[in-house]
C-alpha cells in the first residue's frame, strides 16, 4: 500500500508538488498522468526515497519513508525514467549487485537472475557489458533489476519508453500478473493508452496538484466528458485547470 | 550567414561563459577567486624558481649562456612532449568519444567542419595551460637577459606554433589509429598511451639522472653533460626551431629569430592542411567504426569454479556488492589505465632515486642527512598520496555518475555507501604508502626511531587523506560529467588538495620539533628531559587528533550534502 499525505516539494524557484494526497491499495495498479513538468517525476522520486519532500509524508506499506527510509526502500522496486546503469558491469553482474544490496538470499540469486534475464530476453547478453546494450535493452534490464528482490511495491516512471511492441506486451502482462500477486504498482506515464489498458485507477496531476483521480468512468464524471476515452478526459481536465 | 565553424564552436563558448558567470551558482565568485589564487601561486613559484636557476647559471663563468640555452631547449622539449600526450588524449575524446558527436554528425554539416571545430577545441584545451605556464619561464629569461618587447612577442608566437604543431601531429596519429584499430577498440589507444608514457618517463628521468645534482664532485660533469645534449638540437625538429626563435630573439638576432618563426609557422600550417586532407578522407570512417558496440579488452581468467570475488566473502553482502562493482568498474574503464601506469612508473622512479642518492659524497654528516631526508620523505610520500587520492579517490563519488539513483533508491544509507567507498580506497592506498615509506627508509638506512615514526605518521595520514577525498568528493560531486575523473581539477578537487597539503604540513610541523630533540638525544646518547617528553606526547597527540578530525568531519559534511542531493 502507498499513501502520500500532504506531500509538497518546493525547489525554491518552482513548486513542483503541491500538497498531494493519494492512496494506492495493496495489489492496485495506479496510473499517474500529467503534462510535461507537472510534477510526476518529482513525486515518484520522493516515493523512491531519492529526494526528500519539503513537507508531507510518503508511507510505503505502513513505513514512513522519512522515519525509516532503508526499511521502506527494501520493499520497493524502483524504475526511473532514464536507464542510467553501471555501464562497465555485465547484465548478470548488475543483477547480482542489486540482489546483494537488497540482501536477497545467496542461493536464489543466480537462478532468479537467470529467470529474469530469460523473461526479458536478455539471456544472450547476460555476460556483455551494459555499455554495449541498446536503450531498450537497458530499460528491460532495469525493470528486471527492480524485480530481483520480489518487491511488495513497484514504482515505475515511464515503463515503456524504448521498448519494442513485444516487450511492451510482456511488461504489461507482467505488471497485471504482479498486481494479482498483491504487489502495489504506481506507474507514471505519458502513454495514455497504456494507462487506460493497465491501471485500476488513474490520477491526473497538473502544476503539482492532483486534478482528479479514479477509474475512467469516475474521471469522465469529473471532467463531464460523458463516455469519452482517457485522452479526451485528460485534455479536458488540463484545459479547464 | 555566419560561418559554420563559428556556429559549431558556439555551444562550447556559451557553456564556458555560463560556467563562469558570477552569481549563476552559489559561491561561484569564491570558486573563481580560489582558482585564480592557486594558479597565481604556481605561476609565481615557477617564475621564482626559473629566475633563481638562470641567475645561478649566470654566475658559472664561461658556461652561463650555454647552460641557460640548454635549459631552454629542455624546457621546449618538455612542453612539446606534454602537449603531444595531452593532445592525443583530448583529440581522442573530442573527435571520437564525446556524447554530443552523434548529434553533430546528424546535422547537415560536412564532417570536415565538425573535425576542424573539434580539433580547435581539443587544441585549446590541451594547450592553454602550457602557454600560461610558459610565461614565467620566458619572463625570467627576458629579465635576466634584459630583452625587449620583441622577445616576448616572438616567444609567445613560438609557443602558439608549438601548440599547433603538437595538436596537428596528435590528431593525425589519432585519426590513423582510429582507421587501423579494429572497430570498438578505439579506447585501447588509452592503454597503448599509458604504457608508452610510463616507459618514456622512466627513460627520461634515468637519462637525466637528477640525483647527480646533489653530488658536488660531479657538477663539472653535469655541465659537460648538459652541454653535450646536442641531439636535442637536431635541425629537423620543430622544438629546435622554437628554441631558436627564443634564443635568437634573446640575443637580438632578429633575422634568425624571424626565419625560425617563419619555419615553424609554415610547418604548422602545412600540418593543419595535411590534417584537413586526412580528415576529409578518413575522419567520418573512423568515427563510424568507433560507434560499434564497445568490446571488452580482456575477459576474466577463471580457475574452474573459483572466482576472485570470493576473496571478499568476509564482507556483508551489500559491502561486497559495492566492492566488487567498484573494482570491476575501475579496471574495465580503460581511461583510468594510462594514469595507473604512470603512477606505477613514478613510484618506481621515486624508490630508485632513493637507492642512488650519493649521500656519502655530501659534505653534511651522513646520519643527520639520512634522517632529515627520511623525515622530509614522510611529507613527500604523503604529497604523492594526496596526488593519487585527488586523481582516483576524489572522483570516486562522481564516478557513480547518473547511475547514482541506484544508491539513492537502494536500502543502504549514504553514510554506509561513503564508508564502503572509504575502505575500498583506504586499504590499497595504505599498503602502497607504507611500502613506499618503508622501502625508501630502508634504502636510506635510517634510525629505528625515524622508521617507526614514519610508519605511524603515514598510518594516521592515509585515512585522513582518503576520508577528505571521499568527503569532499561527496560535498562537490559532479554526476553529470562526461568524464567524472576530471572532477580532480574542479573547485572541490583543488579544495581537497589545499586541505590535504595543509594537513600534511601541519602534521610535519607539529612533529618536527619533538622529533629533532629525540633524534639528537639518540645520536648523542642523552636522555630526554621531562619537558621534552611532555612536549613529545602533546605534539603527537595533537597530530593524531588532527588526523582523527580529518577522517570524520569531511565524511560528515559529504554525507550531509549527498543526503540532500
Amino acid at each position: 500500500m502507498i499513501e502520500l499525505i500532504n506531500l509538497t516539494k518546493d525547489y525554491g524557484t518552482v513548486l513542483a508538488v503541491n500538497n498531494l494526497n493519494l492512496r494506492v491499495a495493496t495489489g492496485e495498479i495506479y496510473g499517474f498522468i500529467g503534462p510535461n513538468g507537472a510534477g510526476k517525476t518529482t513525486t515518484i522520486r520522493m516515493m523512491g526515497g531519492i529526494i526528500e519532500p519539503t513537507s508531507g509524508k510518503v508511507i510505503i506499506s505502513g513505513i514512513d519513508m522519512k522515519e525509516d527510509p532503508l526499511r521502506a526502500k527494501k520493499i520497493i522496486g524502483f524504475v526511473p525514467d532514464r536507464p542510467f546503469l553501471y555501464e562497465k558491469l555485465t547484465g548478470m553482474e548488475f543483477l547480482k549487485f542489486i540482489a546483494d544490496i537488497y540482501e536477497v538470499e545467496t542461493n536464489i540469486i543466480t537462478p532468479r537472475a537467470q529467470e529474469l534475464l530469460e523473461k526479458f530476453a536478455l539471456t544472450d547478453w547476460a555476460h556483455e557489458i551494459i555499455e554495449a546494450y541498446s536503450h531498450g535493452m537497458k530499460q528491460r534490464l532495469i525493470i528486471a533489476a527492480a524485480l530481483m528482490h520480489d518487491p511488495r511495491v513497484l514504482v515505475i516512471d515511464e515503463p515503456m519508453v524504448g521498448l519494442d511492441p513485444a516487450a511492451v506486451r510482456m511488461v504489461k502482462d507482467m505488471l497485471k500478473n504482479l498486481s494479482r500477486q498483491n504487489v502495489t504498482i504506481f506507474v507514471s506515464t505519458h502513454t495514455l493508452s497504456i494507462a487506460e489498458d493497465l491501471c485500476d485507477r488513474i490520477g491526473v496531476i497538473h502544476k503539482g496538484a492532483l486534478l482528479a483521480q479514479g477509474s475512467i468512468a469516475e474521471l469522465n464524471l469529473a471532467a463531464r466528458t460523458g463516455n469519452a476515452g482517457l485522452e479526451e478526459v485528460f485534455l479536458t481536465l488540463i484545459r479547464e485547470a | 550567414m555566419q560561418s559554420l565553424l563559428s556556429v559549431l564552436l558556439r555551444p562550447r563558448l556559451l557553456s564556458t561563459l555560463q560556467g563562469i558567470k558570477p552569481g549563476k551558482k552559489k559561491g561561484n565568485r569564491w570558486r573563481i577567486f580560489i582558482f585564480i589564487f592557486i594558479g597565481a601561486v604556481f605561476w609565481l613559484g615557477a617564475f621564482i624558481i626559473f629566475f633563481r636557476i638562470l641567475n645561478y647559471f649566470q654566475s658559472v663563468e664561461g658556461f652561463g649562456d650555454i647552460l641557460a640555452l640548454r635549459l631552454l631547449s629542455m624546457i621546449v622539449i618538455t612542453f612539446f612532449t606534454l602537449l603531444l600526450f595531452s593532445n592525443i588524449i583530448n583529440s581522442l575524446s573530442h573527435l571520437y568519444l564525446s556524447r554530443d558527436l552523434s548529434l553533430l554528425h546528424s546535422l547537415p554539416v560536412p564532417a570536415k567542419d565538425i573535425f576542424i571545430s573539434r580539433w580547435l577545441v581539443s587544441a585549446f584545451d590541451s594547450s592553454w595551460m602550457v602557454i600560461l605556464f610558459s610565461f614565467p619561464v620566458f619572463l625570467s629569461y627576458g629579465m635576466i637577459y634584459q630583452a625587449g618587447a620583441g622577445f616576448y612577442f616572438l616567444s609567445f608566437a613560438g609557443m602558439v606554433f608549438l601548440c599547433l604543431i603538437a595538436a596537428a601531429i596528435s590528431s593525425i596519429l589519432v585519426m590513423l589509429g582510429a582507421v587501423i584499430l579494429p572497430a570498438g577498440k578505439i579506447r585501447s589507444l588509452f592503454i597503448v598511451l599509458g604504457v608508452a608514457l610510463a616507459i618514456l618517463l622512466v627513460l627520461v628521468l634515468r637519462i637525466i639522472r637528477p640525483e647527480q645534482l646533489v653530488n658536488p664532485q660531479t657538477f663539472a660533469s653535469v655541465v659537460i653533460y648538459l652541454n653535450s645534449l646536442q641531439a636535442l638540437d637536431a635541425a629537423y625538429l620543430p622544438t629546435t626551431w622554437i628554441s631558436d626563435v627564443v634564443s635568437a630573439a634573446l640575443k637580438g638576432d632578429w633575422k634568425f629569430s624571424l626565419f625560425s618563426i617563419a619555419l615553424s609557422a609554415s610547418f604548422a600550417f602545412s600540418l593543419i592542411f595535411i590534417n584537413e586532407s586526412i580528415a576529409k578522407a578518413s575522419y567520418f570512417r573512423g568515427f563510424s567504426r568507433a560507434q560499434t558496440t564497445a568490446k571488452r579488452l580482456f575477459y576474466p581468467v577463471t580457475l574452474g569454479n573459483y572466482n576472485w570475488d570470493a576473496l571478499l566473502n568476509f564482507l556483508s553482502p551489500a559491502a561486497k556488492a559495492f566492492a566488487v562493482k567498484e573494482i570491476k568498474t575501475f579496471f574495465r574503464d580503460s581511461t583510468q589505465w594510462p594514469q595507473l601506469f604512470l603512477i606505477c612508473a613514478l613510484i618506481v622512479i621515486y624508490l630508485y632515486n632513493f637507492s642512488v642518492l650519493p649521500l656519502e659524497k655530501s659534505p653534511v654528516n651522513i646520519i643527520y642527512l639520512q634522517n632529515v631526508f627520511s623525515f622530509l620523505n614522510m611529507g613527500l610520500a604523503a604529497f604523492v598520496l594526496s596526488a593519487i587520492a585527488a586523481r582516483f579517490v576524489f572522483p570516486a563519488v562522481s564516478m557513480e555518475s547518473e547511475a547514482f539513483w541506484i544508491i539513492q533508491a537502494a536500502p543502504v544509507s549514504i553514510k554506509t555507501f561513503l564508508w564502503i567507498k572509504f575502505f575500498l580506497y583506504y586499504i590499497p592506498l595504505l599498503i602502497v604508502s607504507e611500502i613506499l615509506i618503508i622501502v625508501s627508509n630502508l634504502l636510506l638506512g635510517v634510525a629505528p626511531f625515524i622508521m617507526a615514526l614514519s610508519i605511524i605518521t603515514i598510518f594516521c595520514l592515509v585515512p585522513a587523506i582518503v576520508a577528505m577525498a571521499i568527503g569532499l568528493g561527496a560535498r562537490y560531486p559532479d554526476f553529470k560529467s562526461e568524464n567524472p575523473a576530471m572532477a580532480a581539477t574542479s573547485f572541490g578537487g583543488l579544495l581537497f588538495m589545499l586541505c590535504s597539503f595543509a594537513l600534511i604540513a601541519a602534521v610535519i610541523i607539529i612533529e618536527a620539533g619533538p622529533v629533532y630533540y629525540t633524534f639528537m638525544a639518540d645520536v648523542h646518547g642523552r636522555n630526554l628531559s621531562l619537558m621534552h617528553v611532555v612536549r613529545l606526547i602533546a605534539s603527537f597527540s595533537f597530530a593524531f587528533l588532527l588526523c582523527i578530525f580529518a577522517v570524520f568531519y569531511p565524511m560528515h559534511i559529504g554525507e550531509k550534502h549527498l543526503s540532500k542531493t
